[in-house]
């Protein structure tokens, strides 16, 4: 097809000769012809029951296979169940040994670690970000948590290591991983958890294999990609001097790739410890599992007494495997000090044991679950509506459903089904190639075949609404960000902070805000994919030509035209990564907003994990997968992404 | 088919005739099917552009024939895209070539197995990089003990080995600094230390001062050719400066597109520039410093039994000048006590304006 385009004749008019008219009229000519045939055929606003395929049935009877026989089938007995043995026996060993340590234990141990890689400033924090733990009462979820974490994250980095070495040695390897790696990336962590409950049922098993499958991938690419951009000249001096290609991986590529390696550790941490709770949905326990249930009976008090715990522990791991990764090579540590270190904090432990102390004493809790839902609920009687002038919270969750959310989605449910898939052509035509259109369309049509058009119309409504809102709250702020260094400043710490967050957390305070419904999942994605946007467009207007702004300056262009005329188009490529960020952040959080009321194509998933319809939940799970990939798709520059934002 | 006109007299004293590499038509081209481009006549002697038009192909160094002596510092140079450095990765292979034949020391490099040509880089030929290519998690003392490690020798052997070479290239005291804590010059120090380390039999420098400041980058000269005078080490240098070419080598071999143009001592290509690709190339070379009074005296006994002035023959033009000027009078070219030819001012100015008789290349 581009083909084709290219070689238009030279005479065309000069509209013509834009490459973006040329595809739109290309794409109208096979509408044309397509569309009359479509719709002679299969007349119906909705996508036609002609063409759907009911996989409803068959994945019943997998399902009910695999349920019936798990217990019987060598398959099982002699695979996914030494598998689902090894992970039960791992995370009961470590959680074990956690409990062993006691709290003053495991607060020593953790804050001597962060002395020894990171510093004094970062032990001190995670000293006291462990003893807060203690003090909400959520030490033991707390300790439930990090021992699935444990071993789902030295899985994962092992898992993604190998992946990666494999990717950066071969280049064959890596053609075929990178594009499998790539749309991992982009999937709601929701897709994830059906599949594996489909294996092994739900359970902590479950759990920790969908957060490995989940937070592998960025350990893969950055290993390959740490193994791929080592210096060229430094390998050919190291060939040179007669090296073995063992000598030449061992010595010089993968120590080259530290930090890349460090940065992927960083990630997977990351990724682990997001997924680590969302998966209480499938059973994970824990802290997320505190979340879930407090979210289910609208507690927020309770939500919040564990979501303070996920936050700090996630500022805390990524803070210090961050400064772990920066403080690489920059002075030796030596062994010693790492055997004061351990020996100090075996002391500690030992200390506590003896003096009988290893569960958190129950006096030194700190119930905050009280306190919070008599400020929620005085919010709710004083917020939530009849606040003179702006209006309560409550009302804009309500004006929000039903001027934008509700004609938005009666829009698209309106819409006949191809000038649905039309429209996703266009678009994706537009921004990216033809190839990415071509996929864009297929995953459309493929929701349509799966049965669940309008569910999915439905979250795609969401998605939008949130993505428009999103963008224009993070292009302004990233321009103001871009335009002033104080402001950025500012802004920093919060952006760290907000973007650390495990999405799961995302949905407590919206919750308290804005109750349950659409609105909330609306907002809680917001919120979440806020700090990706802002971040991308602040460095894209940051890394706009000096010398290119300079001279829009010196011909006397004011601030507005150099904004327009200069930095703008000269950071297209940063804005439309902004946006494709910005759409894959939003969607997974939209999909999380099953759990609050958001209905649609999340709230299927959920209740298939609750009734144990996996039926249901596994094609609302492959809709998500094939809604990702379009969404993806449709937003993707020509180049790829570098790499996620959270 | 290249113009190629080589050098029948010797310079230098040290120099032996064995030739430590012995390149005889050496091909590198870099496209698909490369093998055809040599192997056809009518392919080999397309200009490099029709060459690319016809088969898709760069030929980076074309039937390229070169013996390197045993002590000599031997230059290649030429503009960027000459293939220059490709031509000193072939010689250890770096880069494997597409035909012809290379010998280090009468051994055909292009048969050893892969055992064999990693000896072959471990023991007897070192390189210095361009950008240093050092390993920037090592301190300089494990950089420069890395060929060491590589060859398998103790972590005491190879410290001790690398500290002797650290105090060697000027860098005692730095040894436990990083690769990032250092200059650019400081870094190829390490660099030359790191090559210098596993004694080699030649030493490959790859443009290894481009990246320097002109200041350094003198300092950086001085030490090579200090090494050079110490040592006595055969190297291949790699340049697209002519005045570094003209100051360190023994013989310059001046490369375009891939094939050597001219190859002979600094005053051979000076003096007498093979094609007017040369002789614009060397216009500006400041001549009284690269001639030798060997080529501006007039031939013949002096008859007279003082020799005023007694010259040497190598010694350059400039200094020659200094001598005829302060005694006024023409001055002798004595070797082994022996008059060989006079100098006086109208040969030196000759020399000067570069109007001397052209002494023919052979």
């Amino acid at each position: 097809m581009a083909t084709l385009t290219a070689t238009a004749p030279r005479t065309i008019p000069g509209a013509l000769k834009q490459p973006a008219v040329r595809k739109l009229l290309l794409l109208a000519l096979v509408a044309a012809i397509l569309v009359p045939l479509a719709n002679a055929r299969w007349a119906s606003g909705a996508w036609p029951d002609a063409l759907t395929v009911d996989l409803s049935e068959p994945l019943a009877r997998t399902s009910d296979w695999i349920i019936d026989n798990r217990d019987s089938h060598p398959l099982f007995l002699y695979f996914f169940g030494h598998i689902s043995n090894a992970v039960v026996l791992s995370v009961r060993a470590v959680y074990l040994v956690l409990l062993a340590a006691g709290w003053a234990g495991v607060t020593a141990i953790a804050a001597l670690v962060a002395w020894r890689v990171a510093g004094v400033r970062l032990a001190l924090g995670t000293a006291a970000g462990f003893l807060t733990c203690g003090l909400l009462g959520m030490w033991i979820p707390t300790m439930q948590t990090l021992a699935l974490m444990v071993v789902a994250v030295l899985a994962s980095a092992v898992v993604g290591a190998l992946l990666g070495l494999a990717a950066g040695l071969s280049d064959r390897m890596d053609r075929a991983l990178r594009p499998v790696l790539d749309t991992m990336q982009v999937l709601p962590a929701f897709a994830y958890l059906l599949p594996v409950v489909l294996v092994f049922g739900i359970g902590v098993p479950a759990a920790v294999l969908a957060t490995v499958v989940y937070a592998a991938p960025p350990m893969a690419r950055l290993t390959a990609l740490g193994l791929r951009g080592a210096d060229k000249e430094v390998l050919e001096a190291v060939e040179s001097l007669g090296s073995t290609a063992r000598q030449r991986l061992l010595t010089a590529r993968i120590p080259l790739a530290r930090k890349e390696l460090l940065l992927g550790l960083n990630q997977t941490i990351m990724m682990a410890l997001s997924m680590a709770v969302i998966a209480s949905v499938i059973g994970a326990g824990g802290l997320g599992d505190r979340v879930y249930q407090a979210l289910a009976s609208v507690d927020v008090g309770a939500a919040l007494a564990a979501g303070i715990p996920i936050v700090l522990l996630a500022v805390v791991l990524d803070r210090v495997t961050a400064a772990a990764g920066e403080r690489l090579g920059t002075e030796r540590k030596s062994p010693v000090h790492w055997a004061y270190a351990l020996a100090a904090a075996v002391a500690i432990a030992v200390a506590g044991r003896l003096a009988g102390r290893l569960d958190w004493p129950e006096a030194w809790s700190l119930n905050i679950a009280d306190p919070v839902n008599r400020a929620v609920d005085w919010m709710t009687a004083h917020l939530y509506s009849g606040v003179p002038v702006v209006g309560g919270t409550a009302e804009w969750a309500g004006h929000f459903t039903t001027w934008v959310l509700d004609p938005v989605r009666d829009g698209l449910q309106w819409l006949p089904w191809w000038s649905v898939l039309l429209i996703v052509a266009a678009l994706a035509w537009l921004i990216g190639t033809w190839h990415t259109a071509l996929t864009a369309v297929l995953a459309m049509a493929a929701i349509g075949v799966l049965g669940v058009w309008q569910p999915s119309l439905d979250t795609l409504s969401q998605v939008l609404a949130a993505v428009a809102v999103t963008l224009v709250l993070g292009f302004a702020t990233g321009i103001a960000a871009a335009r002033s260094d104080r402001f950025e400043r500012a802004l920093r710490p919060v952006l760290d902070v907000f973007q650390t967050m495990p999405q799961f957390v995302y949905l407590i305070p919206v919750v308290a805000l804005f109750g349950v419904g659409r609105a909330p999942a609306v907002a809680a994605a917001v919120v979440y994919a806020l700090p990706a946007v802002v971040r991308i467009t602040t460095q894209g207007l940051r890394q706009v030509d000096p010398a290119a702004l300079e001279s829009a300056r010196s011909l006397g262009a004011t601030s507005a035209q150099q904004l327009r005329q200069v930095q703008l188009p000269l950071a297209r490529r940063s804005l439309l990564l902004a946006v494709n960020q910005g759409v894959v952040l939003v969607l997974a959080v939209v999909i999380i907003g099953g759990l609050v009321g958001g209905g649609a194509l999340g709230y299927d998933v959920v209740f298939g994990l609750a009734q144990g319809d996996l039926a249901t939940g596994l094609v609302a799970g492959a809709a998500i997968v094939c809604l990702g990939l379009m969404l993806d798709r449709v937003t993707q520059p020509t180049e790829r992404r570098t790499k996620k934002g959270a | 088919m290249s113009s190629t006109t080589t050098s029948s007299t010797t310079s230098g004293s040290a120099i032996g005739t064995t030739p430590v590499f012995s390149v005889e038509g050496l091909w590198k081209v870099f496209g698909p099917k490369a093998d055809r481009v040599p192997a056809d006549p009518e392919l080999a002697a397309l200009a490099p552009a029709e060459l690319r038009t016809r088969t898709g192909c760069t030929a980076a160094v074309r039937d390229v024939s070169f013996d390197v002596r045993k002590g000599e510092v031997f230059v290649v140079m030429g503009l960027s895209g000459s293939g220059k450095s490709t031509l000193v990765r072939c010689l250890t292979r770096l880069i494997e070539p597409t035909a012809g034949t290379i010998a280090i020391d009468g051994e055909d490099v292009r048969a050893m197995d892969r055992t064999r040509l990693r000896e072959l880089r471990r023991h007897r030929a070192a390189m210095v990089f361009q950008h240093f290519g050092l390993l920037p998690h090592r301190t300089v003392l494990d950089n420069v003990a890395y060929g060491l490690e590589i060859q398998g020798l103790g972590k005491a052997e190879r410290r001790a080995r690398a500290a002797e070479v650290v105090a060697k290239v000027g860098l005692e005291g730095m040894e436990h600094r990083r690769p990032s804590q250092l200059s650019g010059g400081q870094r190829q120090r390490v660099g030359l230390a790191r090559a210098l380390a596993v004694d080699p039999e030649v030493l490959l420098f790859d443009e290894p001062f481009s990246a320097l400041d002109p200041l350094i980058r003198r300092d950086m000269q001085e030490e090579v050719i200090r090494l050079h005078r110490e040592e006595g080490r055969t190297m291949v240098f790699i340049t697209h400066d002519l005045s570094e070419a003209l100051k360190l080598g023994d013989r310059i071999a001046l490369m375009r597109d891939g094939a050597v143009v001219q190859l002979g001592t600094p005053e051979e290509i000076v003096g007498s520039p093979a094609d007017d690709y040369v002789r614009e190339f060397v216009r500006d070379v400041p001549r009284e410093q690269v001639m030798t009074v060997r080529t501006a005296m007039r031939a013949g006994d002096c008859g007279g039994p003082g020799h005023p002035g007694a010259l040497a023959p190598d010694e350059v033009v400039a200094d020659a000048i200094r001598v005829v000027a302060r005694s006024g009078a023409a001055a002798c070219v004595v070797e082994d006590g022996r008059c060989l030819g006079v100098v006086d001012h109208e040969r030196l100015l000759g020399v000067v304006a570069g109007t001397e008789p052209h002494k023919e290349a052979v």
